[in-house]
C-alpha cells in the first residue's frame, strides 16, 4: 500500500508540477547532451573558510523530470548549479542553504513524515515533499545541530534559510565528499532531481604525489528515474549531462597519452556501478588513488572500479594515442531477483585532443607531505575492537503491490522501519573501537551507510581483504536457499570525541531509505 | 511489468483460438479436469484461463473465458481469487475482478459466464485483489481496498446474491487478507500480524471473539504476518503460510471451534512462506516461497498438527529473468500427495510450474521437468491458481 500510494503520489507530481513548473527557471539550465564535460563550479576557501549560499530551487523539464537544484548566485540573474565545495584540512565550511521550492505543493495535497518530537534545529515542522537540510555525506564531523545533523534540521520552503558551520577537523582524510539533502521519506525525490554536489578536502597530492601536477576532473553521476521508485526510463547524466540512449554521449576531453585525475562521484539514487576506461572496447588499467574520499594506502591498478550508490572513487587514467575509440562506461551489474536492473551505458566518450579543457589542475606537493598514518582512524587494524556486532538487511513482500518492508536490524532486536522517534538500536560510546559483521539476508544488492565515521574493510565473505577506508559499501544479494549469506566484516571507530551524538546508519538505495531501511545509533560522550 | 502489444495480439489469437479447442475438447471429453487461472488482466478485459490436465500432470490450454470486468495485475500474494465448487447441482468457478469488483461465476461444463456479482459500491479490490472462499453455501469476498468481507449466497446456474458487507479490521489495523472456510468457521488474516475467526452459521460472519496476533508476528517482532490458510480435513488445525523475512509457517488448533495460540515453525534457508496448500492426503503441506526461487515441501502430521522438514524444488526456471515471484499453488491430482504441485509464476507474460514431488518413509524430493512451465499469455501477472475438480476439502 505504502508503495503503490507512493506511486500514485509521483505520478500526480510528475503531472501537476509538470503543468505548474513547466517554464519557471528556477533551476539553471543543464548541459546540452553530446556536449563538452564540464566540471562544476570551484567554491574555494578563503583564509581558512569557505562561506556560501545556496537556494534549493526546483522545475520540471520538458520531458517531466523535475529538477530540484543547489543554486548558487554567480552574479544577477546567474547561477551555477550544485558548485564543488573545496576546503582544506582544518578549515570551516559556513554554508547557508534556503528552500526555494516552488510549484509543487500539489494543489494543496501533502504528503508528510511524522515529525520528531523533541528537540528540533532549523525550522521545525513537519517533514514534507518540501522540506530539506544537508547530509555531508563522509565527512567525519559532529552529528548535532548546525554541522551534520539530518534527525531534527529542518529547512522549510519561503524561511530564511539556515546555516551550517562546520569545522574540518584537522586530521581529515583528503578526497572527495558530497552533499545532499536526507529529509526522512523525501530524500530520493531531491536527490533523483540532482540535489548532489561534490566537496573536496584538499591535499591528496600530499599523500599521493603521483596525481601532483595532473589535470584534475569531479564527475558526479546522477541517476533521475521519471519516477523515483519505479525503474522505468531514467536517465544517467555526467555533471548534468544526460549520457542515456538515445541522446549522444558526454564528451570528456583529453589530450592524447594524457594522464587525467578523475575523482568520480556515483550520486544515483540506486545504481551500482562497475567503472570502467576502455580503449577499442578492452578495459584499460586505472591508478586508484582513493575510495569514498580516504586515500588507500597503496595505489593500485584495476581494470575494474565498483562504486556503489554514494560511493566515490578517485584514480588515474590515460588516454590512448590519437585515433583510439576510448569511453568511460559502466557495466552491467546484478542487484539480485527483487533488485533493479543496472544496465550497462556509456557515461561519457573522449574526445582526443590537443587543446583539452582544463579543469583545475592538482597542485604540485606544497609543504610537507601528509603522511597516512596522521589520518583519521589511522592505525585502525592494530586497535582491537572492544564490541561485535551483527545487522542485517532483509526484506518482505506481502504482494506485488505492496505492502513491502525494508529492514536493517541488529541481530536480536526486532525487525522495524525506521521511525523519527525511535530509540538508537545501538548505543555505544566514545572511545570504543567495533567490529561489525553486515549480512544481506534479501534478494537484493544493499549499499550500507553509517553517518559521521569512516570504517575499514576488514573482510568480504568471510574472506581478509585490503584495510580499504571506506563510508559506503555494497553487501551483495543472497542467491536464494543452499547459499550462504553474502557479508562483509568492518571496524567501526567511535574514538573521535567530536562525532558524539545521535546519527544514523541504512541502505543508500534512497528509496530503500526513505522507507525505513535506516536506524539510529547513539556515541555517547 | 510492461506489456507489449505482441503479447495483446497472442493473446486475442488465443482467445480465437482457446474457445474453438474448449468446445472440441468439451464435446470429446467426460468428466473435466482442470487447472484454472484468474489472469487478472489489467489494461484489457480480464480472463479466466482453463487448462486441461493430462497424464502427469502436464496441461494444455482448454478455454479462455472472458470476465468482462478488470483486474489489477497484482496484489496480495496470499489471497486466492479463485474459489472453486463442486457439488452435485452447482459445478462453478467464483473468479473475482480486482479493478471492476464483480465476482463471476463460471459453469464449468459449459465454461461459459453465468453470473457476475457486485457487492455494495465500496467492494473494490483496486488495492491488492479480492481473496474469495467458499463453504458451499456461502462466498466470501475480501475487499482490499474496504477491509469488508463481502458475504454472498451461492444461487444454483453458478449464480450468487449479494448479502450484506462485514466490516473487518487487525489488531493493528490490517486490510483483510486471505480467508478459508472450513463448515461453519471462517478464518481470517490481516496485513498487520493479526489472525481471526468468525462464525458463518448464520451466513454473515460474526466474531469468535479470537483475534489475535499470531505467533510468529510476535516472536519474529513485527517484520512476519500470516498471509493464506489451508484448513484441515477434520476442521481440527488451520495453518498460516506467513509473509515474512524467512520462510515461516504456523499452525493454530481450532477443534474448539475457535482460533488458539499459533505454534510457528521458522526455516531461515528461505524468504516467505505466503502460499501454502495441504495435499490432498494431508501428509505434505507445499509451500512457495513467495519472495524466491522455488517450492517447498513439508511432513505434516495432521494428528498432531505438527510439521517437519521435507525438501525443496531446484531453482525454478526463468527465475528472474522471466518472473519474479511465486504466487498460489494448486495440484493436479486430488488425492494421495497431489501428484505434485503447480506454482502461479508472477510475468509478463505469466507461467505455470510443475513440480512433481516423490515421498517416501519421511523424505522427499521434487523435481520441475523438463515440460515445465507452460506460459499463460492470458495473464501480464498471474497470482492466483486452482483446480477442478478441487481437493475434496
Amino acid at each position: 500500500m505504502r508503495l503503490l500510494f507512493r506511486c500514485l503520489l509521483a505520478i500526480v507530481i510528475c503531472g501537476v508540477a509538470f503543468l505548474q513548473a513547466v517554464g519557471q527557471a528556477s533551476c539553471p539550465a543543464r548541459p546540452v547532451p553530446g556536449s563538452v564535460v564540464q566540471d562544476a563550479l570551484n567554491l574555494t576557501s578563503v583564509n581558512g573558510v569557505l562561506s556560501a549560499d545556496f537556494a534549493l530551487g526546483h522545475l520540471v523539464d520538458q520531458y517531466g523530470y523535475t529538477h530540484y537544484c543547489y543554486d548558487y548566485k554567480i552574479s544577477d540573474g546567474h547561477f551555477a548549479e550544485a558548485p564543488t565545495l573545496r576546503l582544506n584540512q582544518g578549515d570551516t565550511l559556513m554554508l547557508g542553504v534556503a528552500d526555494r521550492i516552488q510549484g509543487d505543493d500539489l494543489v494543496g495535497m501533502k504528503m508528510n513524515m511524522p515529525a520528531p518530537t523533541g528537540k528540533t534545529c532549523g525550522d521545525g515542522g513537519t517533514p514534507t515533499l518540501q522540506s530539506t537540510n544537508v547530509h555531508f555525506h563522509g565527512l567525519n564531523v559532529s552529528p548535532n545541530c548546525h554541522a551534520d545533523d539530518v534527525l531534527t534540521t529542518l529547512i522549510q520552503p519561503g524561511t530564511p534559510g539556515f546555516q551550517f558551520t562546520i569545522p574540518i577537523p584537522a586530521d581529515e582524510p583528503p578526497g572527495l565528499y558530497w552533499y545532499h539533502p536526507h529529509v526522512h521519506g523525501f530524500t530520493e525525490f531531491q536527490v533523483n532531481g540532482g540535489a548532489a554536489g561534490a566537496l573536496v578536502v584538499e591535499g591528496m597530492e600530499k599523500i599521493h604525489p603521483e596525481v601532483a601536477g595532473l589535470t584534475e576532473r569531479i564527475f558526479t553521476i546522477r541517476q533521475q528515474y521519471l519516477v523515483p521508485w519505479i525503474p522505468g526510463p531514467y536517465q544517467l547524466s555526467l555533471n548534468f549531462q544526460v549520457s542515456a540512449f538515445p541522446f549522444p554521449h558526454p564528451q570528456i576531453e583529453m589530450a592524447p597519452g594524457e594522464k587525467q585525475f578523475w575523482r568520480v562521484l556515483n550520486a544515483t539514487i540506486q545504481d551500482f556501478m562497475p567503472l570502467q576506461f576502455q580503449v577499442n572496447g578492452v578495459a584499460q588499467p586505472m591508478e586508484l588513488i582513493a575510495l569514498d574520499g580516504y586515500p588507500i594506502a597503496t595505489p593500485r591498478k584495476e581494470t575494474t572500479i565498483l562504486v556503489p550508490p554514494a560511493g566515490r572513487a578517485e584514480f588515474v587514467v590515460q588516454a590512448p594515442p590519437a585515433g583510439q575509440l576510448a569511453q568511460f562506461v559502466t557495466l552491467n551489474y546484478s542487484t539480485g531477483p527483487t533488485g533493479n536492473p543496472d544496465i550497462p551505458q556509456v557515461i561519457g566518450a573522449i574526445t582526443l585532443t590537443n587543446n583539452p579543457a582544463k579543469a583545475q589542475a592538482v597542485k604540485p606537493a606544497a609543504g610537507p607531505p601528509i603522511r597516512l598514518e596522521n589520518l583519521k582512524f589511522a592505525n585502525l587494524a592494530s586497535q582491537k575492537a572492544n564490541t561485535q556486532r551483527k545487522i542485517y538487511f532483509s526484506e518482505e513482500f506481502g504482494g506485488t503491490n505492496g505492502p513491502i518492508q525494508f529492514y536493517i536490524t541488529v541481530d536480536g532486536q526486532k525487525q522495524r522501519v525506521f521511525e523519527p522517534d525511535e530509540k538508537p538500536a545501538i548505543t555505544t560510546n566514545v572511545g570504543q573501537v567495533e567490529d561489525w559483521y553486515i549480512e544481506n539476508r534479501a534478494l537484493e544488492t544493499h549499499a550500507f551507510h553509517i553517518h559521521q565515521i569512516h570504517f575499514m574493510m576488514l573482510e568480504v565473505d568471510g574472506k581478509p581483504v585490503t584495510n580499504d577506508y571506506r563510508d559506503t559499501i555494497e553487501v551483495p544479494f543472497w542467491e536464494g536457499p543452499g547459499h550462504p549469506y553474502h557479508s562483509v566484516k568492518v571496524r567501526m571507530d567511535f574514538r573521535d570525541p567530536a562525532i558524539a551524538g545521535t546519527f544514523v546508519f541504512h541502505c543508500h538505495i534512497l528509496l530503500h531509505e526513505d522507507l525505513g531501511m535506516m536506524h539510529k545509533i547513539l556515541v555517547q560522550p | 511489468m510492461r506489456t507489449s502489444a505482441r503479447s495483446w495480439m497472442l493473446r486475442v489469437a488465443l482467445l480465437l483460438v482457446g474457445a474453438c479447442l474448449g468446445n472440441i475438447a468439451a464435446a470429446a471429453q467426460g468428466t473435466p479436469h482442470y487447472l484454472i487461472t484468474n489472469d487478472d488482466v489489467s489494461a484489457f478485459l480480464s480472463s479466466v484461463s482453463f487448462y486441461a490436465i493430462g497424464a502427469n500432470g502436464r496441461i494444455t490450454l482448454q478455454q479462455i473465458v472472458p470476465t468482462d470486468g478488470f483486474g489489477i495485475g497484482g496484489g496480495y500474494f496470499g489471497a486466492n481469487r479463485l474459489a472453486v465448487l463442486n457439488s452435485s447441482d452447482n459445478q462453478c468457478v467464483y473468479a473475482s475482478d480486482a479493478a471492476t469488483g464483480d465476482i463471476v461465476g463460471i459453469a464449468v461444463n459449459t465454461l461459459t459466464v453465468s453470473s457476475s456479482t457486485l457487492g455494495s459500491s465500496s467492494d473494490t479490490g483496486a488495492s491488492n485483489g479480492i481473496g474469495l472462499a467458499t463453504n458451499g453455501q456461502y462466498l466470501y469476498a475480501g475487499y482490499s481496498d474496504s477491509s469488508n468481507i463481502g458475504t454472498f449466497q451461492i444461487q444454483p446456474g453458478c449464480s450468487l446474491s449479494f448479502i450484506n458487507d462485514t466490516s473487518v479490521i487487525g489488531l493493528q489495523g490490517g486490510i483483510v487478507d486471505a480467508m478459508a472456510v472450513h463448515g461453519n468457521l471462517l478464518v481470517v488474516t490481516y496485513g498487520d500480524g493479526s489472525i481471526q475467526s468468525f462464525n458463518v452459521s448464520g451466513g454473515t460472519p460474526v466474531s469468535n471473539g479470537d483475534e489475535q496476533n499470531s505467533t510468529a508476528a510476535i516472536r519474529a517482532q513485527g517484520a512476519t504476518y500470516p498471509s493464506s490458510i489451508d484448513i484441515t480435513q477434520d476442521g481440527h488445525f488451520a495453518l498460516f503460510g506467513d509473509t515474512a523475512t524467512a520462510a515461516v509457517v504456523e499452525v493454530s488448533d481450532i477443534s474448539s471451534g475457535q482460533l488458539t495460540k499459533t505454534v510457528a515453525y521458522q526455516n531461515v534457508g528461505s524468504i516467505s512462506a505466503s502460499n501454502i496448500l495441504l495435499s490432498p492426503d494431508e501428509t505434505m503441506l507445499y509451500i512457495s516461497n513467495t519472495q524466491g526461487d522455488r517450492v517447498s515441501a513439508a511432513f505434516f502430521n495432521k494428528s498432531t498438527g505438527q510439521l517437519a522438514l521435507g525438501c525443496a524444488s531446484n531453482l525454478l526456471k526463468g527465475y528472474s529473468s522471466h518472473w519474479s515471484y511465486i504466487g498460489g499453488l494448486a495440484q493436479p491430482s486430488t488425492s494421495g500427495n497431489g501428484g505434485g504441485v503447480y506454482a502461479a509464476e508472477f510475468g509478463n507474460p505469466a507461467t505455470i510450474a510443475l513440480v512433481e514431488v516423490h515421498s517416501s518413509g519421511g523424505t522427499c524430493s521434487m523435481l520441475e521437468p523438463s515440460q515445465s512451465p507452460v506460459v499463460d499469455f492470458s495473464s501480464p501477472g498471474l497470482l492466483s491458481i486452482g483446480t477442478f475438480p478441487p481437493r475434496s476439502f
